[in-house]
């Protein structure tokens, strides 16, 4: 069952004289219980992305278009079994669907401040600093609760802090402490049982291992796991860590330059790549599997995305460029027809899909790709 | 709350102590090297030299310098002030009646400006840039810039001779036509103490506020500002709550240096107002060579300013959990 479906999001950010183009035309969709992976370089704008579905931009960025349909809505739209009222769904006036979907992208600000939290939690990229210094733990805890179920009884709430930290592997005397008296780790785990203190239908994890060592790193990714096994929710995860999305994620999206270049589940997306930049991606990463391949990065850097021209993001570094690519930005293609050299436009998000025009001919640019001399070729092109 | 230990204070207690037995020898160093000594003014031409060294010896100033000091010292800290040459009176008597009233105009400016300061300075910091926050900046450096007796000069000319509305002179109506009763006093000594405390809050206001712009704007760019935001909290409650809570711990520290600015200020603001101060007594005293009087005075002020400086320090470690207390590694 879908419980978010972004169609065709715009996001851009206003520089003064120019337009940053962050996020342009991304399509996706994502399943209840299913852990999304959105990986990509820095700038690539998969933080902007899963910021904005609840509007969580700086002040200069704005959803230019498209729409974020989600599986939820407003408290006061609800009926007794959480679903839209009646003649919310038929009034035009709101944004919520026949299906009772809700549009997130056009709610407002004070509207998108109730879904936030009681409906998409967030840990944000550095969960380290993320807990207020002045403030308990636990009463952290609490606020959230408090803030999005307002009847609940003080004493109620603190239990609930209490039990959502012990849930998290932290004693629960220690929502009495200072965020300073808590381990790296533990202040992680603090920031995940804060997340679910509203029980949300999803997560939005920007880079939640990033400034983990290893041995945590991996705690924190079984501990998702395990929530995401008790509680059936929806987790977004945002990272540039290939290895760590191999670990935890359902399905994956490749961005480039504000744009999904391949997505699907994941083993199709790694072991049957179908995009050049996805294709160079994984060069440049390590495997256990073979090590004594060289690592091979792609040459060039990402485009600025400042009112970009109509061609491929990508072109400025594809080995594989040729002409139609000048014309536009592909649109996104099916890779399973693409396997039997056929150019077919897919329509399901949630299949294998790659944004190449030459999704035909993946055979030959699987083979070019794995060359070390495919990818300097193109700086000597330049 | 326990986070406090009564070692700490113990040991807060004895640096300000310190503290104020420095500041007592560096007063008694100062004013004994002001030239002449205060017999200057009961010393008429017909006196005998008899008759002045029994002045002299009565006073006390015939015995060594280090006597002197002794005895300063140990009389000031058994709370002896001695007598005041020119008014004949117990010093004592004197500053009694003066310091509450300083107290008062000093404690209702510190609480005016750093209230007003740290104020502004969230709403400035957390919308910096804007054209709101661009104007009241610019126009509160002006402000800082002013001298505060000319701005209470100011006031005198537009809210006392123009307006008419407040008092410009003295602490309360010398010779009323009217009962004092509980509302009278109080309705009078506040048309006195308004352009006073204006003018003290005026310029006070603005150095609390030129440490809250920035550090507002420091803090709205930290993580749990943006998790704050992220629980779906309202605007307000992001602002105050989580980002103001912590832009004040610098604040705190800035109060300890405005503070002593902030006396300074009221004894020119008292002269001004003929405000019937420790700040106006100052300066009268040291004009008619009371030294008594000015060296009390003066004892007095940095009293206030210590402890004040003790209540901050306290306050600063409630402010900031992470601080830990007790002292020593």
């Amino acid at each position: 069952m879908t419980l978010l479906e972004v169609n065709d999001l715009s996001i851009r950010y206003d520089t003064g004289d120019a337009e940053v183009h962050a996020i342009d035309g991304v399509t996706f969709s994502i399943d209840r219980g299913e852990t999304y992976g959105l990986v990509g370089e820095s700038g690539c704008g998969k933080t902007t992305l899963a910021k904005s579905i609840i509007h969580l931009l700086d002040h200069n960025g704005f959803i230019e278009s498209g729409e974020v349909w989600f599986d939820g809505t407003l408290p006061h739209w609800e009926d007794e079994n959480g679903d839209p009222r009646r003649e919310i769904v038929e009034d035009d006036r709101y944004p919520v669907r026949d299906d009772g979907m809700t549009d997130l992208a056009q709610l407002d600000t004070e509207q998108i401040r109730d879904i936030r939290w009681r409906n998409i939690a967030l840990i944000p990229q550095s969960a380290m600093n993320a807990l207020n210094p002045v403030y308990k733990v636990g009463d952290q805890i609490v606020e959230a609760v408090l803030r999005h179920e307002p009847h609940t009884p003080e004493d109620e709430a603190h239990q609930r802090a209490r039990d959502l930290l012990e849930r998290v592997g932290i004693e629960p005397d220690r929502a009495d402490d200072y965020a300073h008296e808590y381990s790296g780790g533990m202040k992680q785990r603090a920031v995940i049982a804060m997340a679910m203190a509203c029980n949300p239908d999803m997560l939005i994890a920007d880079e939640p291992t990033t400034a983990l060592d290893v041995i945590i790193q991996d705690r924190i990714l079984d501990e998702l796991d395990e929530l995401q096994k008790e509680f059936n929710v929806s987790i977004l995860v945002v990272s540039h860590d290939i290895s760590v999305m191999a670990e935890i994620c359902d399905q994956l999206a490749v961005m480039y330059g504000g744009k999904i270049m391949e997505s699907g589940p994941k083993t199709e997306v790694f072991q049957q790549s179908a995009n050049p930049y996805t294709l160079g991606l994984k060069n440049s990463f390590p495997t256990v599997k073979d090590e004594q391949t060289d690592l091979v990065s792609i040459p060039g850097s990402p485009p600025t995305l400042l009112d970009p021209d109509d061609e491929c993001r990508f072109l400025d570094r594809c080995p594989f460029a040729v002409e139609e690519c000048r014309s536009s930005h592909p649109p996104m293609y099916d890779v399973s027809a693409g396997e039997e050299s056929r150019r077919v436009t897919a329509e399901n998000p949630q299949i294998h899909r790659s944004a190449c025009y030459r999704v035909d001919e993946l055979e030959t640019m699987r083979t070019e790709a794995s060359k070390e001399e495919t990818w300097q070729a193109t700086t000597q092109n330049r | 709350m326990t986070r406090i230990s009564a070692r700490y204070l113990g040991k807060r207690v004895v640096v300000s102590y310190i503290t104020l037995l420095v500041i007592m020898t560096l007063l008694f160093a100062l004013l004994r090297s002001m030239p002449g000594t205060f017999l200057a003014s009961m010393i008429t031409p017909e006196m005998t030299p008899e008759q002045i060294a029994r002045l002299e010896e009565v006073w006390g100033l015939n015995e060594p310098l280090w006597v002197q000091y002794v005895d300063f010292m140990v009389n000031y800290q058994t709370g002896e002030f001695g007598m005041s040459p020119t008014r004949r009176v117990p010093v004592w008597d004197v500053i009694v009646r003066r310091l509450p009233r300083t107290l008062i105009l000093f404690g209702a400016g510190f609480i005016v400006a750093y209230i007003v300061g740290p104020l502004v300075g969230m709403y400035l910091g957390w919308w910096r840039g804007s054209r709101k926050d661009k104007s009241i900046f610019a126009s509160s450096l002006v402000m800082y810039s002013m001298p505060s007796f000319w701005v209470a000069w100011l006031f005198i000319w537009l809210f006392n001779y123009e307006l008419g509305w407040l008092k410009s002179t003295y602490m309360f109506t010398k010779f009323p036509e009217f009962e004092w009763t509980i509302v009278t006093t109080l309705t009078d000594v506040l048309h006195h103490i308004t352009l006073p405390l204006l003018s003290i809050s005026f310029v006070g206001w603005v150095g609390a506020m030129l440490v809250m712009r920035p550090s507002m704007n420091n803090v709205t760019e930290e993580d749990y500002v943006f998790l704050a935001q992220a629980k779906g909290l309202s605007e307000r409650t992001v602002m105050i709550k989580h980002a103001a809570r912590n832009a004040l711990i610098p604040v705190a520290t800035q109060a300890i240096v405005g503070l002593a600015f902030l006396i300074d200020g009221s004894i020119l603001i008292e002269q001004v107002f003929s405000w019937p101060g420790i700040g106006e007594l100052i300066v009268s005293s040291v004009l008619e060579k009371d030294y008594p009087i000015a060296q009390a005075s003066f004892f007095m002020l940095a009293v206030i300013i210590i402890v004040m400086r003790l209540l901050t320090d306290v306050v600063y470690t409630y402010l900031d959990p992470r601080i830990k207390f007790g002292g020593g590694q």
